[in-house]
């Protein structure tokens, strides 16, 4: 039986939770190390890798450092892993100097200025984006990543209607308005992002009449470009279906601290390893 | 001075135990949340509407909890009350959340200490009593799926859910998927019965085998529940006295400050809440001690041998694991009674308006009491606190391992028990570190 071990950095351990409902892999695996579930001391070696959470603590770093030794393949779970997720919105002076101010504490691990994807230390073969990733793409890393089917984007896969005639002039809140069933939440003035945003998580948002916030990050087409090209990209499909003005888009796509969409939270084509060095991620890495 | 230090694991996110003893005296007990975020730090900024996105990634085990609170705080603050249905659509939101966390606590965390394995996975492998405890991986995550299915219904995604929205919910439940639903949680009940009957009697053989159910001093009970029927959804916080064990407050989240006091602990990333000196607990004991009746019938009888054998209020720490059991059930039949009645046709929500201001949101989430507080300005979040139920329970926590260190430690030697009994004292409070820390 194949062994795999999750070592899970600073997170919301949902990533975890994700995977203990993809409990196929039960008959498949034999799971070694994952302190959420196993008492073990430390991880052995084995054949898969599973990285959840940032890395935010110095702690975390020393974990990951040690554990990559330990394994044949390393995967890359979750927003939080991939690209630092939602602490990275702390990721901005003004936080940063307040909470490494107050949250200062002697005798517990020393936080990093910023929580850090696992890429920025080590060498990551497979990324699984989504906040957290389903749990069916859980059990397609651990079957057969390479087997896997999903459309290109969000929108494909939503099942809602784009009509050609119905121009929103305005953006509603998120949390606003009578949702309508069967037809495109653009049509419905909501700021969704699922037309850039990478299929294979099947839609659970929009199906259930909320926005896509993108967690499952850049589709192939932007993976490996600069956000611009996303922001760009949204705006072009809001120009066509609606009457929203652009600057209103504009407005709501860069929410001050860019607190809305979970794939700005860093910038996928532009990370860059602590030493320095440039460092894509090629999309056949990306699941 | 010798320092032990334990780190944990079968519980949400990073903590360890450090006990230090003297010439075999113990000296003290620390429980050390070692993680950190930063989320009342990192939303200052974000628009307001958002948070109930945002803030469910401050844990991934009770994002349903932080969902519903963040919409009821916003709510508070824009002067806004969701319609009936909007309601009961969140309280089963919030039994799914009971149910999912009561099942992952009792069987994946705790289960294998009753046991003496490392893990629910390694079970079968092992010889053990065959026939109750046949299977009992599939059966308990098949238990625990009811709950995060019954999330995904209610709430649209089990983790991190978005279905409720200021004003209500984004849509009903139709017809087939209630039902669907119903069956799905008829089924689960007798094996979640089954299995806690199994955890009951292993209880009860690791207690005789241990001679003690764990730290049974008396403390003050926090919860958002009461009286005869509980409702998770939360309204006012009821604080059960030290000594009295009457309801001595009862108070709007609103007011908190005013019967709780949080400290920040300099060895640790969380922090702690007493009362009025007192050392308080929240969780499964907590609502056992207050709440008198669950109105379901298989919890209900569940709750009365349970008053009948350990007393109400009840005190010793390993009681909070079986407490969690009684819940399990409740969630279920309470769930089951909800679905029967028609969830689509009428209103879900609201139309209204968003203004600047301060709101308060509680619910009572598995750990306890559960607040979101927000102060916006201009449409953005100027400041946001979150009260941890976590939080309430770390000084009780400490007192625990402190009393489990007594008991292990003497001047001759360190009985080796002492490391099972650092993983049961924290597990019995089934704390939640993403959420003690955010
Ligand atoms: S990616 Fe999302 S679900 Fe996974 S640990 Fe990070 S915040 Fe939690
Ligand atoms: S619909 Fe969008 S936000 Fe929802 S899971 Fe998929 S990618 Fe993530």
């Amino acid at each position: 039986m194949k062994r795999f071990a999750v070592l899970q950095l600073s997170g919301c351990a949902g990533c975890e939770v994700a995977l203990l409902n993809a409990e196929a892999w039960v008959a498949q695996y034999r799971l070694v190390y994952m302190p959420l579930v196993v008492s073990a001391e430390d991880v052995p070696e084995v054949d898969v890798l599973l990285i959840s959470g940032g890395v935010r603590t110095d702690e975390d770093l020393y974990k990951l450092r040690r554990a990559v030794k330990k394994a044949q393949q390393v995967v890359a779970v979750g927003t939080c892993a991939i690209s630092g997720g939602v602490a990275n919105l702390g990721d901005r002076d003004d936080v940063r100097a307040l909470f490494l101010a107050e949250k200062d504490r002697p005798h517990v691990p020393r936080l990093l200025p910023k929580s850090h994807p696992a890429d920025a230390f080590v060498t990551v073969d497979l990324y699984v984006p989504g906040c957290p990733p389903t749990s069916e793409l859980f059990m397609a890393v651990l079957t057969n990543p390479h087997d896997f089917q999903a459309s290109k984007v969000v929108c494909q896969e939503c099942g809602r209607q784009k009509l050609k005639d119905v121009k929103p002039a305005h953006l509603l809140g998120f949390q606003q308005g009578e949702v309508l069933p069967d037809v495109c939440l653009i049509n419905q003035g909501y700021l969704c992002v699922g037309s850039s945003t990478r299929g294979g998580c099947r839609a659970p948002c929009p199906r259930a009449g909320h926005p896509c916030v993108g967690c499952r990050g850049p589709s192939d087409v932007f993976i490996e470009k600069e956000s611009a090209a996303w922001f760009t990209s949204i705006k072009r499909v809001f120009a066509t279906m609606t009457n929203v003005p652009e600057d209103e888009i504009e407005r709501g796509l860069r929410s001050p601290q860019l607190a809305l969409f979970l794939f700005q939270f860093s910038d996928y084509a532009d990370n860059r390893t602590v030493g320095g060095g440039y460092h894509p991620r090629p999309k056949e890495k990306v699941l | 001075m010798t320092t032990l230090t334990f780190p944990l694991s079968r519980i949400e996110g990073h903590a360890r135990v450090i006990i230090e003893a003297r010439g075999g005296i113990v000296q003290s007990a620390k429980f050390q949340a070692t993680e950190f975020r930063g989320f009342e730090y990192l939303v200052r900024g974000a628009p307001a509407e958002q948070m109930p996105v945002l803030v469910p990634r401050i844990c991934g085990v009770c994002s349903t909890a932080h969902h519903v609170a963040s919409v009821k705080a916003l709510e508070d603050a824009y002067g806004v009350t969701p319609p009936p249905l909007a309601l009961t659509i969140r309280e089963l939101l919030m039994l799914g959340q009971l149910l999912q966390n009561q099942a992952t606590s009792l069987f994946i965390f705790t289960m294998p200490d009753r046991l003496g394995v490392d893990s629910l996975f390694d079970v079968d492998t092992t010889e053990l009593d065959g026939d109750a405890l046949a299977g009992v991986a599939a059966r308990a995550l098949q238990v625990r799926q009811a709950g995060t299915h019954l999330i995904t219904l209610a709430g649209g995604q089990f983790i991190h859910p978005v279905k409720a929205v200021v004003g209500g919910v984004t849509g009903g439940i139709g017809a087939a998927a209630a039902s669907a639903m119903r069956a799905e949680l008829a089924e689960a009940l007798p094996v979640a019965c089954a299995l806690f009957d199994t955890y009951w009697d292993y209880s009860v053989a690791l207690s005789a085998r241990l001679g003690t159910w764990g730290d049974d001093a008396p403390a003050c009970y926090l919860t958002a529940v009461c009286g005869e029927r509980p409702n998770y959804y939360g309204d006012f916080i009821r604080l059960m006295g030290c000594e009295s064990g009457d309801v001595c407050a009862q108070f709007p989240a609103r007011e908190y400050r005013a019967f709780l006091t949080v400290e920040e602990a300099e060895y640790s990333y969380a922090a702690q809440t007493s009362y009025q000196g007192h050392v308080l607990r929240a969780n499964s004991l907590a609502r056992a001690n207050l709440v008198d009746s669950l109105g379901t019938p298989c919890a209900n009888e569940y709750l009365q041998r349970f008053h009948r054998e350990f007393g109400q209020p009840a005190h010793a720490i390993l009681l909070f694991d079986l407490a969690r059991g009684i819940e399990l059930v409740y969630a279920i039949e309470r769930a089951m009674e909800i679905l029967a009645d028609p969830l689509e046709g009428a209103e879900t929500r609201i139309p209204y308006t968003p203004r600047d201001g301060e709101g308060y949101g509680l619910v009572e989430a598995p750990r306890g009491p559960l607040i979101h507080h927000y102060r916006i300005e201009n449409g953005l979040i100027a400041q946001a606190e979150f009260v941890i139920p976590t939080v309430h329970n770390i000084l009780a926590i400490e007192r625990a391992l402190r009393v489990a260190a007594e008991r292990y430690i003497t001047p001759e030697r360190v009985n080796l028990e002492l490391e099972r009994a650092v993983g049961r004292v924290v597990r019995a409070f089934d704390p939640c570190i993403a959420c003690a820390t955010h």
